[in-house]
């Protein structure tokens, strides 16, 4: 993730974009407005099933037919796509890397020195002589990526790059895209369902309603502010309740869930305002008297589920469930379990509240 | 065997190799193209197109030979040509018999690859006749098929070959049509020394470019 | 691995060539050439084999023969797609000679039907008085036939023994074998089954041993088998025929050279002639007439 994002360069910029797919009751459509891609960034597009993702950067890439649509191209580097699943050619993995120079005037010692280049980014030398239909997934997918980094590319669109890669394999690859991304400045836009490496690799953020774009942004702007429940939802920030603001103090409103139940906020709301707030995960406290924000009320541990890393507790409050991150094996997690009763806090200024 | 008689054993098999010979050339020339050019891409009347290609693989060739004997007759609409009983008349329709059969094989080959595949080396920005050549070298077991297939086709067709050609002595006589005179005459002595020798040129190339496909498998 | 595969393709390349280069047919348009339809059964006896080189070396003329069924040698006549035809079928040239397709018709060699059978004969057929009694007692003996039913000069003749006989050749008879094919086939058909047949003496000669059956009639003027040259009238065609080399042709039938080669052929290969040329005789007229 680079810093200082605002004065990139935009490498794309794409306005009025539509795509119609398929005829009558089987018709998709997808309508965009406005989207950039900045160089050295990565843009990651988040959405349901069939909200039009995959259908976004083959419109992007040019591959989709019936596109209205205005793309402006900051230079005239090549734009290219790694698909979801990546089509190897016959030959060994190095014919493979090679074949995206055919055609292009590169003389030999150029192409060459490109080609090492890229099975070095991605750690694949070993397998240049390898047969390309003989890797596996994961070589597959650095072999793709290879492929793609090995034309230098303005504008590198990402279908699904850490699909069925294991934890440490995506953690590698995610390692190794990155320093790539770094080195070439390229802009890239990436469609991931994996929420949690999105949120490691992304710069910036677009998330698609079906058939249209409903929030784009900075990470962070859309990260801690989703413009809508279902938006909040896609970018993770699952705990999600809808009440009325029943007090404001010293800049904070405080909006009553239940009875016992309230949480404040920072955003400006009125009296007795309907709205309804979102709290990240990672951002709802289990109140240990360390002063980690405002007490909201209480729950009860429901269940507690660790993946090594992090263990989810899901919470109790009266009929509704609020998750929240803790450390594995640390502190908290070690000591409760469920059934237990705990009280939970938040800091005004990570809780997100719209009026409803 | 006589003197004479090898001789035109010699002839009749020379002929019968560069008749065959030039007939698969064009029906691969023609063929492929056409096979890559409707595997590869979706429009309109492209069902209509491969249903034709099918009827056409399953055409019989006997029923080939006749249209083109009515067609290359001095009394027939290509009459002027003059093509009638010449060895090109039988290159002709030995291609024509061929021809579905290429492109129908082809055709298979193309489909036979990913859906995505010609997008993805789109994407990589390869120009169009480089992407041809990937193409074609993506698909060369299927093309070797449709090569040993219509080859055996070529070689072993007798009856339109003979409607065509005339089995004229010295100018359109071929190893199939002379195996079938000679077999009517009860000359079966001749008849199986030629069939020997076609079968062993059919078991020869068959061999060669069995051996080709293996070898390209291996890589 | 890769200079074998360049080898295999440079020999593939040059025997290619080799064979096209030998083979092809050389430049057509200055040389003289002809297309001569006829029948399977004239082709299969060899005589033009023996016959026409020294045409060729004489004249320069290249006959190209087209040995297909009388049916379609008579059909190939009336579109003008030969030059020259020789047949026998007699009955069938004449249409075409009433038709005016046919200008002149010249009967030039002759040879004889033969009824075969099996050795024992069980339809006593050899002791018959003329063929058409003979076709009688296989009929009445409920004998095996076997007939080539395509419409050739031996099915024509067949059926004119048939009429002649008052039977009807059509008629469905219950050991009736209808190949549809050529004379050699048909008389395998005749042996496997030890069927009676009419066949020509040319092909019955070539085919005898093989299939074990015995000639069985005594010629008669019905079992004559007559072969004409039939010369076609160009001017009905839309594309003119090569006359001047048809009628080189005819002439060249007609020699007393060429006669006199006709009536000796077939002693090396069947030790017996084959034919019987028409226009020996020292009072035969020189040069062909219209009949």
């Amino acid at each position: 993730m680079t810093e200082g994002t605002q004065s990139q360069s935009i490498a794309l910029s794409a306005h009025n974009l539509h795509v119609r797919r398929g005829r009558g009751k089987n018709a998709f459509s997808l309508g965009v407005d406005h989207l950039d891609l900045h160089a050295g960034e990565v843009l990651v597009i988040l959405g349901p099933n069939g909200a039009g993702k995959s259908t976004l950067l083959r419109a992007l890439a040019g591959l989709e037919r019936s596109v209205a649509k205005d793309v402006i191209r900051g230079g005239d580097g090549p734009v290219t796509l790694v698909f979801q699943r990546p089509a190897a050619l016959s030959g060994s993995a190095e014919t493979n890397v090679r074949a995206a120079l055919l055609g292009k005037g590169i003389p030999e010692e150029v192409k060459r020195q490109r080609v090492t280049r890229a099975l070095d980014r991605f750690d694949i030398q070993a397998l240049a002589s390898h047969d390309a239909r003989t890797l596996s997934g994961g070589e597959l997918r650095r072999l793709a990526l290879a492929r793609a980094f090995v034309l230098e590319p303005e504008v590198l669109l990402l279908d699904e790059p850490f699909d069925d890669l294991d934890a440490e394999g995506q953690r590698i690859l995610s390692l190794d895209l990155q320093q790539a991304i770094e080195d070439t400045n390229v802009a890239v836009a990436m469609v991931t369902h994996d929420l949690r490496r999105a949120l490691l690799l992304a710069d910036r953020i677009a998330v698609l309603a079906p058939g249209k774009l409903a929030q784009h942004g900075l990470r962070d702007e859309v990260l801690l502010r989703p413009n809508t429940r279902d938006i909040a939802r896609t970018v993770g920030m699952t705990n999600l309740a809808s009440g009325r603001v029943c007090r404001q103090a010293d800049g904070v409103s405080w909006i009553q869930i239940e009875t016992g139940f309230e949480v404040p906020t920072t955003v400006g709301l009125n009296q007795d305002q309907k709205a309804w707030i979102g709290i990240r995960p990672e951002h709802l406290k289990l109140d240990v008297g360390r002063g980690d924000g405002e007490s909201i009320g209480k729950a009860v541990v429901e269940s507690l589920i660790s993946d090594g890393l992090a263990t989810v507790a899901t919470l109790r409050v009266h009929d509704r469930r609020f998750t929240t991150h803790l450390l594995s094996g640390r502190g908290l997690a070690r000591r409760l379990r469920p059934g237990d009763s705990v009280s939970l806090a938040v800091r005004p200024d990570q809780v997100h509240a719209l009026p409803t | 065997m006589s003197d004479p008689e090898l001789q035109t054993l010699v002839e009749i098999t020379l002929r019968t190799l560069w008749v065959c010979g030039s007939a698969l050339l064009l029906a691969l020339l023609g063929g492929v193209p056409i096979g890559i050019l409707l595997g590869s891409s979706q429009f309109m009347s492209r069902g209509l197109l491969v249903s034709s290609v099918n009827a056409g693989m399953g055409a019989p060739p006997v029923v080939v030979g006749l249209i083109g004997s009515i067609l290359l007759a001095r009394s027939g609409p290509l009459g002027s040509w003059n093509l009638l009983y010449t060895p090109y008349a039988m290159i002709i329709t030995s291609t024509a018999i061929a021809l579905p059969l290429v492109i129908g094989l082809t055709l298979a080959a193309v489909g036979s690859l990913d859906d995505e595949w010609e997008l993805q080396v789109r994407t990589l920005g390869i120009p169009r006749h480089w992407r041809v050549w990937l193409l074609i070298r993506e698909i060369r077991m299927g093309l070797l098929a449709a090569v040993i297939a219509a080859l055996g086709g070529i070689l072993s067709e007798v009856g339109a070959v003979n409607m065509v050609g005339g089995n004229i002595a010295g100018e359109t006589r071929v190893l199939t049509t002379a195996i079938m005179m000679h077999t009517s005459m009860g000359e079966y002595e001749i008849a199986m020394s030629q069939a020997t020798i076609l079968f062993g040129n059919l078991l020869l190339l068959a061999g060669l470019l069995t051996w080709l496909q293996q070898s390209g498998r291996k890589r | 691995m890769l200079v074998l595969r360049r080898t295999l393709a440079n020999t593939a390349f040059i025997t290619f060539t080799l064979a096209a280069l030998l083979t092809l047919p050389s430049g057509a348009a200055d040389k003289r050439s002809m297309i001569l339809a006829t029948t399977t059964s004239v082709r299969d006896s060899g005589l033009l084999d023996a016959l026409l080189p020294q045409f060729t070396e004489a004249t320069g003329i290249r006959v190209r023969v087209i040995a297909v069924g009388t049916g379609a040698a008579l059909r190939m006549g009336r579109e003008g797609n030969a030059d020259l035809l020789l047949t026998h079928a007699p009955a069938s040239e004449q249409v075409l000679a009433d038709e005016g397709i046919v200008s002149r018709r010249t009967p030039f060699m002759e040879n004889f039907f033969v009824i075969a059978g099996p050795a024992k004969d069980p339809a006593k057929i050899s002791a018959a008085i003329s063929p058409e009694d003979a076709i009688r007692r296989i009929d009445a003996a409920g004998a095996g036939w076997v007939s080539r039913s395509d419409d050739s000069g031996t099915h024509k003749r067949e059926k004119a023994l048939f009429h002649a006989a008052g039977l009807d050749p059509e008629a469905d008879r219950d050991r009736l074998v209808r190949t549809g094919t050529g004379m050699g086939l048909s008389l395998q058909v005749a042996g496997e089954r030890r069927h009676y047949i009419l066949s020509d003496i040319g092909t019955f000669l070539a085919f005898h041993k093989r299939v074990g059956l015995e000639v069985l009639s005594k010629p008669g003027p019905s079992l004559r088998n007559i072969y004409s040259i039939l010369q076609l009238d160009s001017s009905r065609f839309e594309r003119p025929l090569h006359t001047s080399e048809a009628e080189e042709l005819e002439r060249f039938l007609l020699t007393k050279k060429t006669q006199r080669a006709i009536g000796a052929f077939g002693l090396d290969k069947f030790g017996r002639t084959l034919f019987t040329p028409l226009y020996l005789a020292d009072d035969a007229p020189a040069s062909p007439v219209s009949k």
